[in-house]
């Protein structure tokens, strides 16, 4: 990769030296991973849905600019919202609600002087781009909730870009989950309509009975970039359940890892992508079952305008002693025209010969029978449009658990077909 | 109510509709018989306005308003409806969604209120007992898992729901077993009044044995080539299309 480059992020990361206690190591051990790989290419098999010339560019840079900014309304009822600029954690614009009484919240950047031992703990990183994460992480949100622990509500995360132009921000958050204790998580991603990078890395440890769920809506500006990563590891019958909503951005990217370490647990990893003209949305998921009794389930519906491209790649591992896996995968695809561009590559590793696992992936258009059946009972064809496109949404949502954010969302999903009402192409 | 004159349609650069001129008045039931092939369903969906059909020629008029300038949604708004031959299945609409938003959407295109989510269950289940659908059909996905008659009642009650001035209806009767079809007729039979006309397709009479239609059509090759009272359909099955033609 450009030196130039590699210099200008060495130097990036050399500026944050002390600010985090005890993370100086990791981070040269990340900066020296970074150099290595570099960021990935087109040519990665990897990253070969997504644009990556982007990050060859002009270097991406780390903002101080901290201004008041206009929080977005929750998306329904809230426990707590923490809020993030430019990938610091602004206090003043959070609402820690009552939740702090019961778990043990904090920003990153203040966690490891009460807790150094934790820092080998933190993730490296496992390519270019959540290498660079931990080399230039600043902040983020370490939540702990205790055993036996249940949050109801969810626990709001939002992440506000406002840097302008080149802008990045690293942020990374750590999820520790007791045992039989449950928390849901909504991470909410905004920003202006610059071309900033947002680069977030949360890792998680749902350990025996206990409950994660987490919600991811990105609704990034128009020119952002947005790249992210969930490592989350599983202990016996634990159940994590990830839906990723991605929206916005000119290109983003979701990778879900679940590791099952621990018999009778699940992991559940859906998600919806709404692709504009001239936007990309990546989701990669591996999902590895490395022990008996475990299930996984992963539900993706995708549409893309013209121009649009979405894809998924999804990867199921089940290692030789894995007996008992049950495994699903169904990756579905809308286009509007022949311009958008769906792609999918669902990836089945199965070592253990005792296994029910399955996966089906189509890419078609809105069925001309169905939309001439609606408007032959008097409903526009922009209405018809959009039920069956709320239909088609409809599965990779089920699991959000939270009936308000479910609402608001497929609200989202209404907007987004009204506003390209004129266009919705169908078979012809 | 509805004048056809001359029309002529084409289905992917075929040919299907060859001059059809058909005149139905309100308070009348016609039946329109023929082969398959002949054109039948071209008609019924050309009138409900489905886009793949094109008019090459001809016009028709509903109301005394010009049909083809409308979007079909907008058909639906003016009164008319199409019975489906083959109904379609909707996996993730459920039927209650679906049936809502289809009258309120007419109701509001003729300039009326919401009608309410308690009226609407009130209206929906009468007119669903009356056809002998079981109440947990309304809550299913539209027609997904429905057995051909139980879609076809589906129609019927969807007809009933939204009171069509102009029914059109295509081969409601095929695949319905004897009980089925007296409860279908009997709901075109509710939909019979003097302000109201029914336009039936089919190629069998055994429907016109529980709907007496006042004229019934023989239609061969895109074209109706006799019109004829209730009686015409009687000698159809006993003679056959070629004989009486």
């Amino acid at each position: 990769m450009n030196e130039q480059l590699i210099a200008a992020y060495t130097s990036q990361a050399d500026g944050l030296k002390g600010t985090i206690p005890g993370v100086d190591m990791l981070r040269k051990t990340a900066l020296t991973g970074f150099g290595k790989h570099g960021f990935p290419t087109s040519k990665t098999e990897d990253w070969r849905y997504s644009d990556m010339r982007r990050f060859h560019k002009a270097p991406f840079e780390l903002v101080d600019k901290s201004v008041a900014v206009e929080v977005p309304e929750a998306l329904g009822q809230t426990a707590a919202r923490f809020v993030f600029v430019n990938g610091r954690y602004d206090e003043e614009a959070s609402d820690l609600g009552d939740v702090w009484q019961a778990i043990s919240i904090r920003p990153l950047a203040n966690h490891f002087m009460s807790n150094e031992y934790r820092v080998d703990e933190l993730i490296p990183g496992t390519d270019g781009v959540s290498l660079l994460n931990t080399a230039l992480m600043r902040d983020g949100l370490v939540l702990s909730i205790p055993s036996g622990v249940e949050i109801d509500d969810p626990i709001e995360i939002i992440h506000v870009m406002t840097g302008g132009t080149n802008a990045a921000a690293h942020m990374r958050h750590v999820v520790e989950l007791g045992e039989y204790a449950s928390v849901s998580v909504i991470e909410r991603f905004v920003g202006d309509d610059t071309n900033y990078w947002t680069n977030t890395v949360l890792q998680a440890r749902v350990t025996e009975g206990a409950k994660f769920r987490h919600i991811r809506v990105q609704e990034d500006g128009p020119n952002a970039t947005h790249t992210a990563k969930a490592y989350v590891n599983l202990g016996g019958g634990a159940e994590y359940i990830c839906t990723n909503v991605a929206l916005g951005a000119n290109m983003s990217r979701f990778d879900a890892v679940a590791r099952i370490l621990v018999d009778g647990a699940n992991a559940v990893v859906n998600g919806i992508a709404l692709a504009g003209t001239g936007q990309s949305h990546d989701m990669h998921t591996h999902v590895n079952h490395i022990v008996p009794h475990s299930s996984s389930d992963q539900v993706f519906r995708t549409v893309a305008d013209s121009r649009g491209k979405t894809s998924f790649q999804g990867k199921v591992t089940v290692a030789k002693d894995a007996q008992r896996t049950l495994a699903d995968q169904s990756f579905k695809a809308l286009v509007f025209d022949k311009t958008a561009e769906a792609n999918a590559k669902p990836e089945l590793e199965i070592h253990a010969d005792d296994v029910k696992c399955s996966h089906g992936a189509t890419v078609g258009q809105l069925d001309d029978k169905a939309i001439f059946y609606l408007t032959s009972r008097g409903i526009d064809p922009v209405t018809a449009r959009q039920m069956l496109v709320a239909a088609f949404t409809a599965e990779a949502l089920e699991k959000i658990g939270f009936d308000d954010v479910k609402e608001a969302l497929m609200g989202r999903i209404a907007t987004w077909m009204l506003q390209r009402a004129d266009r919705i192409g169908t078979q012809r | 109510m509805l004048k056809i004159n001359d029309l002529h349609a084409s289905v992917d650069g075929n040919k299907i509709l060859k001059g059809v001129t058909l005149e139905v008045k309100a308070g009348e039931v016609h039946a329109i018989m023929g082969l398959n092939g002949a054109g039948k369903s071209t008609l019924a969906n050309t009138i409900a306005g489905r886009d793949d059909y094109e008019v090459t020629a001809g016009s028709i008029e509903f109301q005394g308003k010009n049909l083809l300038d409308m979007e079909p949604h907008v058909r639906v708004g003016e009164g008319l409806f199409l019975g489906f031959q083959y109904p379609v299945e909707i996996p993730g609409v459920s039927n209650l969604n679906f049936m809502r938003t289809a009258l309120n959407s007419v109701r509001k295109y003729r300039g009326l209120e919401d009608m309410s989510a308690a009226e609407f269950m009130k209206l929906i289940r009468a007119k669903a007992e009356k056809l002998g659908m079981a109440p947990d059909m309304l809550k299913r996905f539209v027609n997904v898992g429905f057995s051909g008659g139980e879609k076809k009642r589906n129609e019927m009650v969807q007809m009933a729901v939204l009171d069509p001035t102009l029914a059109i209806l295509d081969e409601t009767d095929s695949g319905l077993d004897i009980d089925a079809l007296k409860t279908v007729a009997a709901g075109i039979n509710a939909q019979r009044r003097a302000d109201t006309a029914i336009l039936l397709i089919t190629h069998y009479q055994r429907l016109l044995d529980y709907v007496e239609p006042d004229v019934v059509h023989v239609m061969i090759d895109g074209k109706i080539v006799k019109s004829g009272g209730k009686e015409l359909a009687v000698e159809l099955e006993e003679k056959g299309y070629a004989d009486v033609a």
